[in-house]
């Protein structure tokens, strides 16, 4: 082909990939979006969607990655606009979600209460899981701290907060974590020392008891705490950007320990990135903050009810020991729904309990709050 | 330009005498990019400045007030930002500058094999992805990355590692924009005739006095532009520092992302996003002008 045909050929592609489009749902199909990390994406394409559509004969998945949660805060608010126009908004379901985001959408009447669809398995779900009854929790993962146990024996890892600031004032430049708004890793490690800082109970914070003022005072103590371990951190007080950097500085042999992730741990050891001997240890005063991942479903969804019954058979026994095998997630349900041994097999990685932190306005002042307070490295006093 | 005076009656004359036959086309051909600008670009624009300037009241009206850009310039923490980010375009400029003047100089008044592959290689970051750079930047100037491993193995001892400090993000971002820098930079050397250097040579001009005198008037303009065009692209930047940079200060792209979406207050997005197109609508009138000036000619 000449290039000026070539090149006429090529304009002419690109110009109708941006003709406007008329799409439409369709019957049966389901408009899945996500804004999970690749491994999630992958699980449901590979396992997920074979096993339902062929359980499920003329259903099928469509299966889209939404990037990031602000995507989805932008299919979600294009929902809203959709109800009040009585229009199809082409979204059925999300993998992930906080249903308070975005604000307004509860009360809009956006999504499924989930408690009262009728699911058959819905009693079987971790009572710890649940934080609305607008959204399905099916996963979770906890965070742990990973160490090098060439330079800390297993004996020596710190088992409760105490031990670990003292372990990290001893060996200053040995131990990072991540921004808490760019991983969980890091995220949940400074949600463990908001509840280090509140007398150690994860129910002081809910989901409506959030004011600013108590937000002030109950993170302030936080900030405090972190404040005062930052100096000790690696290159006196830096920070990574994200869960998966924490983990090479790890590999690299440049920190001894860091706070991360179960599920992306234990990937990270079958992929030969971290050495098979990392030492995982879980504080024993108070675990360190797990989260589950829940589904919400769009009320307005042309599939909603396919979307739900989708919702129910992530929770079936089949998926839930899938969660655990193939991206080493906790179940959603309680551990006795799950078979003894596999409960058996990941005795030591599964927590008794799974300590969690309410999202929505929470989220937005630790994160507002870290940048400002911690990690400019900032004396208090000031 | 009052030297280009004399020049004025060598005014090209348009190719097509008719005017009324060449307007309608021209504008033709120029409408569907200005549209596009227009609705994809200034409309924003011009719709950020009207949702920062007038926002909801308690009486549920709407009301004129610069609350938000008075608490941009009053916080310290923002204020860091917005000069963590005036430093290292800065930086970038200046280093931009140093690295990509002597290459381009080099590619222009050399011939043979050599320099086309110092050319490929100049090119080279420009199919990079910023993302793959950053991890690679990692790797290798990381701490415990290559180069402490090389420095190690002669006996040397560590380097202080850039990376998570305020120059990771400009050593990435200068390796990012030298392609675009050293190009444009060449296109400028590309007037610079071989008689004028030669001339200037035979009357016993040294190198560095041909440089002052002969070719740096000649691509002032370009320097102005590549830099323009690199401190556009280093100002709003994201990816870069956002893997490279410290937690805090950062700059104003991960700023303005992380206020948007982890802290949930689109309204002071907004005004950071305002702010930034401020500073750099001063950088693309140093751009514009030059073109204007060029065009002048």
């Amino acid at each position: 082909m000449k290039r000026r045909e070539f090149m006429l050929a090529a304009g002419a592609v690109a110009g109708s990939t941006m003709l406007p489009r008329l799409a439409f749902a369709e019957a049966g199909r389901i408009d899945w979006y996500t804004a999970s990390d690749s491994n999630i994406l992958d699980f449901w394409t590979n396992t997920v969607k074979p096993a339902f559509e062929a359980a499920n004969q003329g259903i099928t998945l469509n299966l889209v990655d939404a990037g990031d949660g602000s995507g989805l805060t932008a299919i979600a608010e294009r929902a809203i606009a959709a109800m009040d126009t009585n229009t199809d908004p082409q979204a059925d379901m999300f993998e992930s979600h906080d249903p308070l985001v975005p604000a307004g959408a509860v009360e809009a009447g956006l999504w499924v209460n989930v408690r009262e669809a009728g699911l058959s398995n819905v009693d079987k779900v971790n009572p710890a899981a649940w934080q609305t009854d607008y959204s399905l929790p099916y996963r979770g993962s906890q965070v742990l701290l990973a160490y090098d146990t060439t330079k800390l024996s297993p004996a020596d890892a710190p088992k409760n907060w105490d031990d670990l600031v003292a372990w990290i004032k001893a060996n200053p430049g040995q131990f990072i974590y991540n921004r808490p708004d760019k991983g969980g890793s890091g995220g949940n490690f400074v949600r463990r020392a908001i509840h280090q800082a509140n007398g150690l109970d994860p129910a002081a914070f809910t989901l409506d008891n959030y004011t600013d003022e108590f937000a002030q005072e109950a993170l302030g103590k936080a900030w405090d705490i972190l404040a005062d371990i930052a100096p000790s951190l690696y290159d006196n007080g830096a920070y990574t950007s994200g869960n998966t950097q924490s983990i090479q500085l790890l590999a690299q042999g440049v920190v001894t320990m860091t706070p991360v992730w179960s599920d992306q741990v234990l990937q990270a050891m079958n992929e030969g990135v971290l050495p098979e001997d990392t030492g995982l240890v879980q504080l024993q005063d108070l675990a360190l903050v797990g989260g589950f991942s829940a589904m919400t479903f769009l009320s307005n969804g042309v599939n909603k009810d396919v979307a739900l019954q989708l919702g129910d058979f992530m929770l079936s026994e089949e998926m839930q020991t899938a969660i655990l095998t193939e991206i080493g997630g906790f179940p959603g349900v309680s551990w006795d729904y799950v078979s003894p041994e596999l409960r058996e097999r990941f005795a030591d990685i599964v927590p008794t309990s799974i300590p969690t932190f309410p999202g929505g306005p929470w989220g937005e002042a630790i994160n507002d709050g870290w940048y400002r307070n911690v990690a400019p490295n900032v004396p208090r006093d000031s | 330009m009052s030297a280009a005076g004399g020049a004025v009656q060598a005014q090209p004359e348009p190719l097509d005498e008719s005017e009324t036959r060449r307007r309608p086309y021209g504008l033709l051909l120029v409408a569907a990019p200005v549209l596009l600008v227009g609705w994809l670009v200034i409309w924003p624009i011009v719709s950020a400045v009207i949702r920062t300037l007038w926002q909801p009241a308690d009486d549920g009206g709407y009301e004129f007030t610069l609350e938000t850009y008075v608490f941009f310039f009053s916080d310290r923490y923002s204020l860091d930002n917005l000069t963590v980010t005036l430093w290292t375009t800065g930086m970038c400029a200046l280093f931009l500058l140093v690295i990509c003047l002597p290459i381009s100089l080099y590619l222009r008044f050399s011939v043979g094999r050599l320099p086309a592959y110092v050319q490929s290689l100049a090119i080279f970051p420009m199919f990079v992805p910023s993302i793959i750079l950053a991890y690679a930047f990692i790797r290798v100037l990381g701490p415990n990355g290559m180069v402490d491993i090389l420095l190690n193995a002669v006996g040397l001892p560590k380097i202080r590692t850039p990376y998570l400090t305020p120059w990771g993000p400009v050593i990435g971002l200068v390796w990012d924009n030298i392609p675009l820098t050293v190009l444009i930079l060449l296109s400028g050397l590309g007037n610079v005739s071989n008689q004028a250097i030669e001339a200037a040579r035979d009357v016993g001009a040294r190198w560095l006095q041909v440089l002052w005198y002969i070719i740096l008037p000649r691509i002032g303009n370009s320097i102005l532009v590549a830099l323009s065009f690199s401190v556009l692209g280093i100002f709003s930047s994201f990816t870069l520092p956002y893997v490279l940079g410290p937690a805090a200060p950062e700059m104003m792209g991960p700023f303005m992302q992380r206020t948007f979406r982890d802290v949930n207050d689109p309204q002071m997005a907004i005004t950071q996003a305002v702010i930034t197109f401020g500073f750099c609508i001063v950088f693309g009138l140093f751009y514009v002008r030059s073109v204007a000036r060029n065009r002048g000619k």
